[in-house]
């Protein structure tokens, strides 16, 4: 089952897919500071798109907790990919942070002309942020963006998780 | 008296250590006597017999007097009396983290020691598991535990590399039995046995894959392999952090139970055995409606059944068995593996102390990705060494790809003239099929002698003796082989000729062979070129781990066999999305 929200124009939609693999103008990667892509998702990255996408962050360096920077997607289908720099590990005042990232996000994808856009569940996972605060943020970031003059036709948030899934599913129905 | 402040992590531990209590660890945090009688237990005590920072109950007193400052009504009101102490700085939670990750392997063994039944393994988990959620660990376990939460599995196999190695696998299996039945089943519905794997087997070592597809084969078993939730290990059990050992349990169990499996059955693995079958139902609140196996059991039951039959001549020489602390300790796997053992050779020789006695390869405990800790790891492993020397054995067999890597690396360390190998492959070598010519290794022996045929390989090792071995094997096999007796000449030749695969010796005088694969993968004009790591020091395991290098697509350890060499540079040549 899918779940989805049109918001004006805009749909959100849950879906359960590898984010590295998905069709869209740019997805996001929850980056570290030092912005090297690492293992887990950075290695599908670097694996399935090619070094190129390494290559670009090493030019820009580094970026702090809130910021998200714009790179191509080397090989990848996706065009590109905002390497977003979100709170981790309890980190104090996760939510604000977290909010702040993905609004970062969101600009990011304004001022390069995304139409399609995929987030993960920011922060869920290895992380450690609670998946249903991670759902409970972004949800309602996302939205409030969308209620305003936007480019975005089409926001995916990939959970491939059952556990990711559940909040954000739960979530997302219960908005008006 | 002003309280002295306290670092947001601290007091993110103190309060966390609050909500993980349970009876269990009260009941070890409080029962110790100070008798001293698990310190001899512990194999990195018996390596620094003079440092008491070793020994269990030292270890365990700095967490105990964390819970007892903070949770224990005596320390709270009379602190000095029962030593009950605070943690405040982010350098104290990381001297912490040396102890319980660098000095420990979570092995156990003090544990069914102490008369008192204090469990320090136990609490030596969760105080991992406190570090963890604050964000500190060694880098290696933050490498691994971030595959396996967003990959699904603890070595970042993507999931193309993964289903194309087991079709080549499954390939070479058909071609050797001369039938098309012997393929591996993918996603096969309503079978008996779904066969779950550790990824070490996709990523270094494929040939325990079709062994065991042979013995199923063989057995005429209804089985399959899972194309999703494949990986049984779990570096939740390591990391301490329950909520990954969940999430990773139920990806297993889920699948399981959509493919209608009958029994789930987990390859040869310690730790993957522990989580999935004994902790991983707790962290994931499962119900779990199929049977659970070890393949240690299932290959017994197929003997004992008259399903397959063995010839154990096929296996000779002297055989020795290492007990797994997770699989034999912890879950008391000690008959069954001895029983098989015997079915399939003719010469075993026990190690003493064995059984829950055993001591640990000091490979567990995630200890093989921690390369901070490896001096530490393999002075420790003294003992083990003396174990093993002992008992005069040509092989040792361990039903765990932990202990496996573990006492590749004290064999090498300690200069044994030991192999180690895994029931799988000893069961698949002394089956006998109806078509019995055909039952040879997998390995290279079922490769035509031109495979390599096509492909230029660059050889970098200082040895004479291993650049003969490495280009004569090459060579016979069709491949175009150029060498380089150093690092330097290495890179420069693998920037002019642009080999398909480099082999690479760690141990070189002149640059470091480590350095020289940082070269190969940051280079641009290098980057393509597949490396497959071959290596005699074991502090080098660490670029399997490291964060920020893409892991080699190949790592063999020396001294190498020749199916084994052909095996694994057949599979990094011709499997996988790994080109950059
Ligand atoms: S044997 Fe048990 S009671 Fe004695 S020192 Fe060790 S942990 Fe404490
Ligand atoms: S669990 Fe093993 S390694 Fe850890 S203290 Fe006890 S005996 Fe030593």
């Amino acid at each position: 089952m899918t779940v989805e929200k049109k918001f004006n124009e805009t749909v959100l939609r849950l879906v359960d897919e590898d984010i590295t693999l998905m069709d869209v103008d740019a997805f996001v990667f929850y980056a570290r500071t030092d912005l090297q892509l690492g293992t887990g998702i950075g290695n599908a990255i670097t694996m399935r798109g090619g070094p190129g996408v390494q290559e670009e962050l090493d030019k820009i360096g580094t970026a702090q907790v809130g910021q998200a920077v714009l790179t191509s997607a080397g090989k990848l289908k996706a065009k590109n990919i905002i390497h977003a720099v979100g709170p981790t590990f309890q980190e104090a005042d996760t939510e604000s942070k977290l909010q702040k990232t993905t609004v970062a996000v969101l600009a990011a994808a304004e001022k390069n002309q995304v139409q399609k856009l995929a987030f993960p569940p920011m922060g869920s996972g290895f992380y450690g942020i609670a998946p249903d605060q991670s759902a409970q943020v972004m949800l309602a970031t996302i939205s409030a963006h969308l209620k305003n003059k936007t480019g975005l036709k089409e926001v995916f948030i990939c959970a491939r998780d059952p556990r990711d899934m559940k909040p954000f599913s739960a979530r997302l129905q219960a908005m008006s | 008296m002003a309280s002295r402040p306290r670092s947001y992590k601290a007091q993110k531990v103190i309060d966390r250590l609050g909500q993980k209590l349970n009876r269990q660890v009260v009941g070890s945090l409080a029962a110790c006597v100070h008798c001293g009688m698990c310190t001899e237990s512990c194999h990195y005590v018996l390596a620094n017999p003079d440092d008491p920072t070793f020994a269990p109950a030292y270890k365990a007193d700095r967490l105990r007097k964390l819970f007892k400052r903070h949770y224990d009504w005596t320390g709270r009101v009379l602190p000095w009396w029962v030593n009950a102490q605070s943690v405040y700085t982010d350098e104290e939670l990381q001297e912490l983290k040396d102890i319980v990750f660098g000095k420990c392997t979570n092995c156990r063994r003090c544990s069914v020691n102490c008369p008192m039944g204090v469990d320090f393994a136990t609490f030596n988990r969760m105080a991992r598991g406190l570090l963890v959620h604050v964000g500190i660990m060694p880098e290696g376990v933050a490498a691994v535990s971030k595959d396996q939460w967003e990959i699904g599995n603890q070595m970042g196999v993507l999931k193309e590399d993964y289903l194309e190695t087991v079709e080549w696998m499954s390939d070479e299996v058909v071609d050797e039995m001369g039938d098309d039945k012997a393929a591996i089943p993918m996603d096969k519905k309503d079978v008996n046995i779904v066969y779950t794997i550790n990824p070490r087997e996709i990523k270094y070592d494929p040939r325990t894959i079709a062994n065991a597809a042979k013995i199923f084969y063989a057995a005429g078993e209804s089985w399959t392999m899972p194309s999703e939730g494949w990986d049984m290990t779990n570096f939740g059990l390591f990391s301490g952090d329950d909520d990954l050992g969940g999430a990773v349990a139920r990806r297993v169990y889920d699948k399981v139970h959509d493919l209608n499996g009958k029994i789930l059955v987990m390859s040869e693995c310690g730790h993957g055995y522990r989580s999935t079958r004994c902790e991983g139902p707790n962290w994931a609140g499962y119900d779990i409606d199929f049977e659970m196996e070890s393949s240690v059991v299932t290959m017994l039951r197929y003997i004992k059944e008259g399903r397959i039959r063995v010839d154990k001549s096929k296996n000779p020489g002297a055989f020795t068995y290492h007990d797994s602390c997770n699989f034999a300790r912890s879950c008391g796997m000690f008959e069954e593996p001895r029983e098989l053992l015997n079915l399939v050779t003719n010469d075993f020789r026990e190690m003493y102390p064995n059984r829950a006695e055993n001591y640990c390869c000091t490979g567990g405990g995630g200890a093989m990705s921690m390369a901070e800790y490896t001096p530490q790891r393999l002075k420790s492993a003294k003992v083990k060494a003396d174990q093993l020397r002992a008992t005069g054995a040509k092989y040792v067999v361990t039903s765990c790809h932990n202990c496996e890597d573990g006492l590749n690396d004290l064999i090498k360390h300690y200069k044994l003239d030991m192999e180690v190998t895994q029931l799988v492959n000893l069961v698949a070598e002394a089956l006998i099929v109806d078509k019995k010519e055909a039952v040879a290794e997998v390995a290279a022996k079922a490769a035509p002698a031109a495979e390599l045929a096509g492909y230029t390989i660059l050889v970098v090792d200082d040895e004479p003796d291993m650049r003969e071995f490495l280009t004569t094997v090459l060579e016979d096999n069709g491949a175009t082989v150029l060498t380089a007796a150093d690092g330097d000449l290495g890179l420069e030749m693998a920037r002019t000729h642009k080999p398909d695969l480099m082999t690479l010796d760690l141990s070189m005088p002149g640059t470091d062979g480590a350095k020289v694969y940082e070269t190969m993968r940051k280079e641009h004009d290098l980057k393509g070129i597949k490396v497959c790591v071959v290596t005699g020091k074991p502090e080098l395991r660490k670029l399997i781990y490291d964060r920020d290098i893409q892991r080699p697509e190949g790592y063999l350890d020396k001294p190498i066999a020749e199916d084994s060499l052909l095996l694994n540079l057949r599979k990094i040549l011709e499997v996988g999305s790994e080109k950059s």
